[in-house]
């Protein structure tokens, strides 16, 4: 992508089962409920697409200016060192805090929403611990 | 399959999204959060700031708190007034008060209300809700909490003493911000704006009502009759804000903030105190005549055994 946005374009929805996929990669009836079609194919509300691909935004646009003034390895140490600290070889717990990636990402100092507000789907006690392990080794 | 993201993500949950699309749509409104539709200004004065609000919070057409606190702490220097939605306004100015302790004691400096104004405009800029395809009933009506249907809707007035001298700054849902001399926010804007303009002049003094006296601003010589007080004009402009908007009311609280020290009024003018009742509804005793009396003992039986074997064994 080589755009300079500041702010999340809107794009529009499209169908895709993968929110929702278990591990065979279909639809996780169970889990999630009967797939409709209206709720996949409906444009879903505009400030959640805002909030949730505002962070890659700001950092696409960084990235972007870095290689735009000083060259492709810029960018590409950058993401090679995240990239390093996020392997985790810990199993997928409730709460997993990694210092060094905040410091990578320059949010060590700074306390944000996502610290303190825990979604529902979070507070959950991991129900299968094989499976969220496979989920996490395939990645 | 995704890798794990190193974003941290919104912090909003979204999963009841498509039912309230569904529900909405279906006729079914929202529910109306407590909103402070209210009267917020703010003033430069010779020393420093005077920040002044109301204490009425709304739900709807009820008034869900006759006297709650709209003048929240940022830091000992800087304070926040806040209008919109009761839950945004606290919680915003919660987390921008903890980001800039981190801050001050990351840099080692007293911090500034151009960061703090900065942190507030990038954070509720990030939560502008964009126009969506489905009509939305047209708003310009209705007070503008209820336009946000859940997002944040907060409009504040910062304003604070740094090292740079005094500043006052709004900040407006949106995220747009203004710097000025005097401001005021929420729906009693315009009864309080119009008493600004009409009174406020460059570097006035500050003089206490007498309603509560402070020594400490009493400066030895009584200024001129016709000059108007800051203070005095911050408790003006409330007022007229109380009497004038429905969604304004009770008492005037206010906050002092100089180079020195920060003076916190709360209650400093309570001009809607509810007056003693004129009769006694009690009834003298008596009023009803007793027909039929009974004593009836709770204590069927009563038998006493002394016990003095050891003491209870509590190790």
């Amino acid at each position: 992508m080589d755009s300079l946005r500041i702010v999340p374009a809107r794009d529009d929805k499209s169908a895709t089962t993968q929110d929702t996929s278990n591990s065979f990669g279909l639809h996780d009836t169970l889990q999630y409920g009967p797939r409709s079609l209206a709720t996949e194919v409906r444009k879903n509300g505009a400030v959640k697409d805002r909030l949730e691909n505002w962070e890659a935004t700001q950092d696409n646009l960084k990235l972007q200016m870095q290689r735009q003034l000083f060259g492709l390895h810029m960018p590409m140490r950058i993401l090679m060192e995240r990239k390093l600290v996020s392997q985790n070889s810990h199993m997928p717990v409730l709460s997993q805090s990694n210092l060094h990636l905040d410091i990578l990402m320059g949010r060590d100092e700074m306390l944000e929403c996502p610290d303190f507000m825990m979604p529902a789907s979070e507070l959950r006690q991991p129900s299968d611990i094989h499976a969220d392990m496979e989920k996490k080794l395939r990645m | 399959m995704a890798t794990a993201s190193v974003y941290k993500g919104a912090g909003f949950d979204f999963s009841n999204e498509v039912r309230n699309t569904f529900l909405s749509e279906r006729g079914i409104p929202l529910p109306k959060a407590t909103s402070t539709g209210t009267t917020i200004v703010g003033c430069l004065f010779k020393d420093g700031i005077i920040l002044g609000a109301d204490t009425r919070a709304t739900e709807g057409p009820i008034v869900a708190d006759k006297n709650c606190e709209k003048i929240h702490f940022i830091t000992d220097n800087i304070r926040c007034c806040g209008a919109g939605t009761a839950a945004d306004t606290e919680f915003t100015t919660a987390l921008i008060s903890s980001n800039m302790e981190l801050h001050a004691l990351s840099t080692g400096r007293k911090p500034r209300v151009v960061t703090a104004m900065t942190m507030l405009k990038q954070m509720l800029f990030r939560l502008v809700p964009q126009p969506t395809h489905y009509h939305r009933p047209p708003s310009s009506i209705a007070p503008f909490p209820y336009r946000y249907q859940g997002h944040i809707g907060a409009a504040l007035v910062l304003g604070g003493v740094d090292a740079t001298g005094p500043q006052l700054f709004t900040i407006h849902p949106h995220g747009s911000t203004d710097k000025l001399p005097y401001v005021t926010m929420g729906s009693g804007s315009l009864a309080a704006m119009a008493v600004f303009e009409a009174k406020w002049q460059p570097n006035m003094e500050v003089r206490i009502p007498h309603a509560h006296p402070l020594p400490t601003y009493a400066h030895s010589p009584p200024p001129p009759p016709q000059r108007a007080e800051a203070l005095d004009l911050v408790c003006a402009a409330i007022s007229a804000g109380i009497f004038n908007d429905l969604g304004s009311g009770s008492n005037v609280d206010a906050c002092v903030i100089t180079a020195s020290h920060t003076e916190m009024l709360r209650n400093l003018v309570k001009p809607n105190e509810r007056v003693q009742k004129e009769r006694s509804y009690q009834f003298r005793r008596g009023t009803t005549a007793i027909k039929k009396e009974s004593i009836r003992s709770l204590i069927v039986d009563e038998d006493v055994t002394s016990i003095t074997g050891e003491a209870m064994d509590i190790s």
